[in-house]
């Protein structure tokens, strides 16, 4: 009987209206319109780099009622904004993304202007550990969606088979849809809520990645070669305290070898702010121990 | 017996079972330049196609069950990209037809169509917005060419569309009630 069908096309549709009653349409942003999530009462998230430089957007909540939102945080690194929302509007579901299942089935929910919801679906494809975005932000799970983006759908809701949110829409490589997962975006909510800001770690350096030559890192005794070269130090920052120089090479961080294609982003997420890390630094041909503790990123 | 393998059987069967029906009320559009597409039989004895499919005065349509007639072109909109064809053959099913005013974003639709020199190929996806002044219906669906001119269906059968045009991801159709507008500025409504 085609009335499984039926069921199943009224749940979806029944699914996608109840997780637009927390999607709403930011009428500034991209080149015709994104769309935003309200994620707490009275805050909503929408992708950053959307609708950058945009002190104030004008936004229409799922009533049709349209108003002016102020920007009141950014976090560069994750790519989110938040948005200052009136109450009336309910935050979304959150889901449990760490529960989420490969073949499950996913709708993104996006809000076009004054035109009402908008939807696509697909599936989760794949799914995999923390990663970091090129501008340094941690992101706590991969997802692979197959679902087709649309315009404007940047900022709205990927929901899941329950109208969960899974996650906040964005566009991937190669015009994908992807995912900032929702413990990524509450994390970072949290911390622009109470701070008004996201806290990065800063030392100070810069840094290139070079490779030893197999007779020298066997003479030094350390395993695999790889380093982190410094090309630059602040004046003033942890690392001139710390007694970094310039073309010290870094090879361990806390007593961990450097892998191919590392970075120093893992020792700069706010929950290091404080610390002091010990460094493995070769300089001038043997190795020595440097300990840096690790401050607030100041504001650029 | 695990639930989820129960939803997924029940769920492709009943997709077999609307694209058996819609079958029945699709044909295969040939034209004079060898290009060929899909046809949707609104009424007995009358086709309605795209227009980039009807490019010439006569057709060959080939109905599901294998029978040919000679569709005549009656009348054509570039604009809305739609066409209509006067077939002699009268004794096949008709579309069920349905407004596509009451569609919401996330109802599941399904187009009929012969794509790549297929014979009735069926495809399955959602409603991807609300219609409401557009002559289009935009569906997250996967179209080919080949699907232009055949019925785009919801989960009972019913015709809500006519299978257009691909723009990205998204397929576009016409609305039935663009359609019957069309229809009836040529004066081939059903009244008439």
């Amino acid at each position: 009987m085609p009335s499984t069908l039926a069921e199943f096309s009224e749940q979806l549709a029944n699914t996608v209206e109840r997780a637009g009653q927390s999607v709403v349409s930011i009428l500034e942003g991209g080149r015709t319109g994104v769309s935003g999530t309200v994620w707490r009462e009275g805050f909503g998230v929408a992708v950053n780099h959307t609708i950058h430089g945009l002190e104030d957007v004008t936004v229409i909540l799922p009533s049709g009622k349209e108003t002016k939102a102020s920007v009141t945080g950014r976090d560069p690194g994750i790519d989110i904004a938040i948005l200052k929302l009136p109450t009336e509007t309910p935050a979304a579901v959150l889901s449990d993304d760490s529960s989420a299942r490969t073949g499950e089935i996913v709708l993104s929910v996006g809000r076009r202007g004054t035109g009402g919801l908008a939807a696509t679906y697909g599936l989760i494809s794949a799914i995999g550990g923390p990663w970091r975005t090129s501008s340094g932000g941690r992101v706590d799970r991969w997802f692979r969606l197959d679902l087709n983006p649309f315009p404007g759908f940047s900022g709205g809701s990927i929901i899941n088979a329950g109208g969960e949110v899974l996650g906040i829409a964005t566009s991937g490589p190669g015009r994908s849809a992807a995912v900032v997962p929702a413990s990524t975006v509450s994390r970072i909510v949290d911390q622009l809520l109470k701070h008004g800001r996201t806290v990065r770690g800063y030392i100070g350096i810069g840094v290139q990645p070079v490779a030893f030559p197999e007779d020298a890192w066997q003479k030094l005794g350390i395993s695999g070669g790889r380093g982190l070269l410094i090309i630059a130090v602040a004046p003033g920052s942890a690392a001139t305290e710390a007694g970094l120089m310039l073309g010290d090479v870094i090879v361990a961080i806390d007593g961990k070898t450097l892998q191919s294609g590392a970075s120093l982003q893992s020792i700069l997420d706010s929950e290091n702010v404080g610390k002091s890390v010990s460094l493995d630094v070769v300089r001038g041909g043997q190795l020595l121990k440097v300990a840096v503790t690790v401050r607030e990123k100041p504001a650029s | 017996m695990n639930r989820n393998s129960q939803v997924g059987i029940s769920l492709s069967a009943a997709v077999s079972q609307v694209a058996g029906d819609m079958r029945e009320i699709a044909v295969r559009v040939s034209g004079s330049k060898g290009r060929h597409g899909s046809g949707t039989v609104w009424r007995p004895g009358l086709i309605v196609t795209n227009a980039h499919v009807a490019n010439s005065q006569v057709h060959d349509v080939e109905f599901a069950a294998g029978m040919r007639a000679r569709g005549r072109l009656v009348a054509r909109d570039r604009e809305l990209d739609l066409a209509a064809l006067a077939v002699s053959t009268a004794f096949t099913r008709i579309a069920d037809i349905r407004s596509a005013s009451h569609l919401r974003a996330g109802e599941v639709v399904l187009a009929l169509g012969n794509p790549f020199n297929g014979r009735g190929s069926i495809t399955t996806g959602i409603v991807h917005c609300p219609v409401g002044k557009s002559p289009w219906i935009i569906a997250d669906i996967r179209l080919a060419p080949g699907y232009s001119g055949g019925p785009l269906a919801e989960t009972s059968g019913a015709v809500i569309g006519i299978n257009s045009m691909i723009v990205g991801p998204l397929g576009y159709a016409i609305t039935s009630d663009a359609v019957e507008e069309f229809l009836s500025r040529f004066h081939l409504s059903e009244a008439a």
